[in-house]
């Protein structure tokens, strides 16, 4: 029992539902029902200029998904090759990555995105975009790397012994039996990774990347409606975020189903 | 290789956690269909002794031969002398996220490229030996602690290994399944496996060994046959722990 | 005790006599915006408003005080009180006149537009299809949206557009003429150019924006621009700053 009582707490992004929480009056429906209500009612009621943020943002919303994306799917590769790193035996290997993990935990997010941008702006001549993602997955992929480490840790060793004598190496017992099961312990922690980055995305907008965030900055730049404009924002990120964790949570369940007796 | 040669070849190993010595110039030969029992007190070597035969511990000095390939050979793929070896653990390590079925299936799926079809046809003869088939499709988390060692004991024997090496085996189980446990392992003896058991139940050691080895403080102290061990133990230290634990 | 009341009270009163000498008037600006408005090596807040404020101030008894305020947001405090007046390069235009009260105009400007030395863009219709950049919320960037066919892109400050315009990013930036010759013409004069001054029906000026209301210090700040510009202090001021 004491293997699945493991934790990884990592005190970021937005608090998953429980997914035992079947409960209608759950923070997580409160939250939902408010933020779609006001995304409806408030463009209904003062079309100008709610309704004019909501037609000003949608390539934004675009952008946010499309950086989110790319960089949580590159922030994966290099979490696990840097948690397999950092547990590795090989001392250079685990050198290079533990290096990897000090430099960035120790740079804010703010300063990477704009030396990613500006630093390597100089050297290679690359689109906004794909600076965002590098800057933002070379990040993510620390914060990864210590929850896949986290996550291996936490499986028993037992489970390595019993492959290995099976007669799998060490990359097969990985595969099949330790990361499979890593997995469960790591969703969580990575699923509010993946909202703290889709959240930390409004960053990119200081790079001039068009996001929901510089978008809606735009229009409030031009119109001088600033509090319906963050109003709007506010709750288009909160609405994908609250729809994410409810994914994610979903998930967690279905993964969790050889622990349920 | 004679077939009189012994399968297991273990000379003169030592083994160290740091200044400690956990293996002090251990000698074992173990014969095919061999049946060795090795006792002693707790952390008098037993367990590493075992778990040095298929690698899972590194020796400091010394060779071990397992059917005709040194374990520390540099041509030798452990992994493959491995497949030879089964093993069963103390806290029997099943695959946490397979169905007792898939945990029987994975490795002679992978390993040995089996097809699905005939390996969950041999899984479930496996299982009906240890006399679980009907749990085939729960997970480990399901079963009771001697419901998950029988399919621990399956799990080993779907890779057909010619040696099965058993780590204490019941001294994680409640009293009551001691016994489902030991009559697999008695069945398996029977059928002429070689096995090396690690184990605290001198009644399945006087009914099933061949030999008896007893080890204390790392060194094999008393080697003989079980009626001559449990009958006229030779040393001090020998006749000292049977005192204190029948 | 008594003794240490008395000290008190002292201090309380000299700070107050120092506040009632003369007004003090704090303006927000963006101290990004050289020649105009920027922070110099000494991290003082200098340039040409600056300075016109400060003999404005003389003139007619006003102490300006300047706060360094990120550009984007720069109206929004002014909204909420947080400071009296900005003093940022604002240009006069018809939709900002409706959110805040302006000044006499103080000095009048251009857009121009900004562009590689290898470029042969000469007007924004050149561009069709390119990404060109401009300041948030700055005149320059409304004209980039104004003009069919373009991509525009926002920064928060126009050096960042500046550097993305050198290294390639975008193919063009529009910003105030002032700012754009500091650009093109000073820092990064080998690789920059001024590719042409954007023809507009209007003329552009910049002005001190106060709350809507704030007749007071808007009443301060036109006598001090009127007087100013009586002496012939500004003409000195663009000579120190811009040149010409």
């Amino acid at each position: 029992m004491s293997d699945q009582e493991k934790i990884i707490e990592i005190g970021d992004g937005a608090a998953i539902p429980d997914p035992k929480d079947k409960g209608l009056i759950s923070a997580w429906w409160i939250a939902l029902i408010g933020t779609v209500s006001l995304l409806i009612i408030l463009p209904l009621v003062k079309p100008d200029p709610y309704a004019r943020v909501l037609s000003f943002v949608p390539d934004g919303i675009l952008v946010t998904f499309k950086v989110t994306i790319a960089s949580i799917s590159l922030a994966l590769v290099i979490g696990l090759l840097t948690g397999l790193g950092r547990l590795s035996k090989n001392r250079f290997i685990n050198l290079i990555a533990s290096l990897y993990v000090e430099v960035v935990r120790g740079v804010p997010l703010l300063v990477q995105l704009f030396y990613i941008y500006f630093a390597l702006g100089r050297i290679v001549r690359v689109p906004d975009i794909v600076a965002a993602v590098i800057a933002m997955s070379f990040c993510y992929g620390a914060y990864m790397g210590e929850v896949f480490r986290a996550g291996i840790k936490s499986i028993d060793y037992g489970q390595t012994e019993a492959s290995l004598s099976l007669g799998f190496n060490r990359r097969q017992t990985m595969a099949y039996v330790v990361l499979p099961q890593a997995w469960r312990t790591i969703l969580p922690p990575v699923g509010n990774e993946f909202i703290a980055l889709l959240k930390d995305t409004s960053l990119v907008s200081i790079l001039a990347v068009a996001d929901i965030l510089r978008r809606g900055r735009e229009y409030a730049s031009e119109s001088f409606n600033y509090f319906e404009t963050y109003t709007m924002i506010a709750l288009i990120y909160l609405l994908i975020t609250l729809i994410l964790s409810k994914l994610i949570s979903n998930m967690e369940h279905r993964l969790s189903h050889y622990e349920r007796r | 290789m004679n077939a009189a040669d012994p399968i297991i070849q273990i000379s003169h190993i030592n083994k160290y956690f740091g200044s400690f010595k956990a293996l002090d110039d251990v000698s074992l030969d173990v014969t095919l269909g061999e049946k060795v029992v090795v006792l002693g007190p707790s952390g008098s070597g037993k367990s590493t002794l075992l778990r040095a035969i298929n690698r899972l511990e590194t020796i400091s000095s010394g060779s071990i031969i397992v059917d005709g390939h040194d374990l520390y050979g540099p041509d030798e793929d452990i992994n493959r002398i491995r497949m030879e070896l089964g093993m069963v653990f103390q806290s029997f390590n099943l695959f946490k996220h397979k169905t007792v079925l898939e945990n029987l299936t994975l490795a002679p799926i992978k390993l040995k490229k089996m097809e699905k079809g005939r390996a969950e046809e041999m899984a479930y003869a496996l299982l009906e030996k240890v006399g679980i088939r009907d749990r085939a499709d729960h997970y480990p988390v399901q079963l009771s602690g001697g419901q998950q060692q029988r399919v621990a004991i399956a799990r080993a024997l779907a890779m057909e290994p010619k040696i099965m090496l058993f780590d204490e085996p019941t001294s994680a189980l409640d009293p009551e399944m001691i016994g489902e446990v030991l009559e697999v392992m008695i069945t398996l003896a029977h059928e002429g496996m070689t096995m090396v058991v690690v184990t605290h139940e001198m009644g399945f050691a006087r009914e099933v060994a061949d030999q008896v080895v007893f080890m204390d403080d790392g060194a094999i102290v008393e080697q003989a046959s079980p009626d001559s061990f449990f009958d006229h133990p030779v040393h001090a230290r020998t006749r000292l722990f049977l005192d204190q634990i029948l | 005790m008594l003794k240490k009341l008395v000290l008190i009270l002292v201090a309380l009163s000299t700070l107050c006599g120092s506040a009632w000498a003369e007004t003090k008037i704090i303006f927000a600006t963006d101290a990004t915006w050289p020649p105009m408005e920027f922070v110099n090596a000494q991290k003082q807040i200098v340039g040409f408003s600056i300075d016109f404020l400060k003999a404005a101030g003389k003139e007619v008894g006003f102490t300006p005080v300047f706060k360094n305020t990120a550009w984007d947001g720069i109206f929004a405090g002014l909204a909420a009180g947080k400071y009296d007046a900005i003093s940022s390069s604002v240009s006069i235009t018809e939709q900002r006149k409706k959110a805040m009260d302006f000044s006499e105009p103080y000095f009048t400007v251009r857009q121009a537009l900004i562009v590689p030395k290898s470029s042969s863009a000469k007007t924004l219709a050149d561009l069709k299809g390119k990404k060109v950049g401009g300041q948030i919320g700055t005149t320059g960037y409304f004209a980039i949206k104004a003009a069919k066919g373009l991509v525009p892109k926002s920064y928060d400050e126009i050096g960042l557009a500046m550097e993305d315009l050198n290294v390639g990013r975008i193919a063009a930036v529009v910003c105030d003429d002032p700012v754009a010759a500091n650009y093109a013409l000073d820092k990064y004069k080998d690789k920059l150019k001024i590719a042409a001054v954007l023809k507009t029906d209007k003329v552009e000026n910049y002005g001190f924006a106060v709350k809507k209301g704030n007749k007071k210090v808007l009443d301060l700040l036109n006598k001090g621009i009127e007087a100013v510009k009586a002496k012939g202090i500004d003409q000195q001021l663009k000579k120190k700053w811009i040149g010409q």
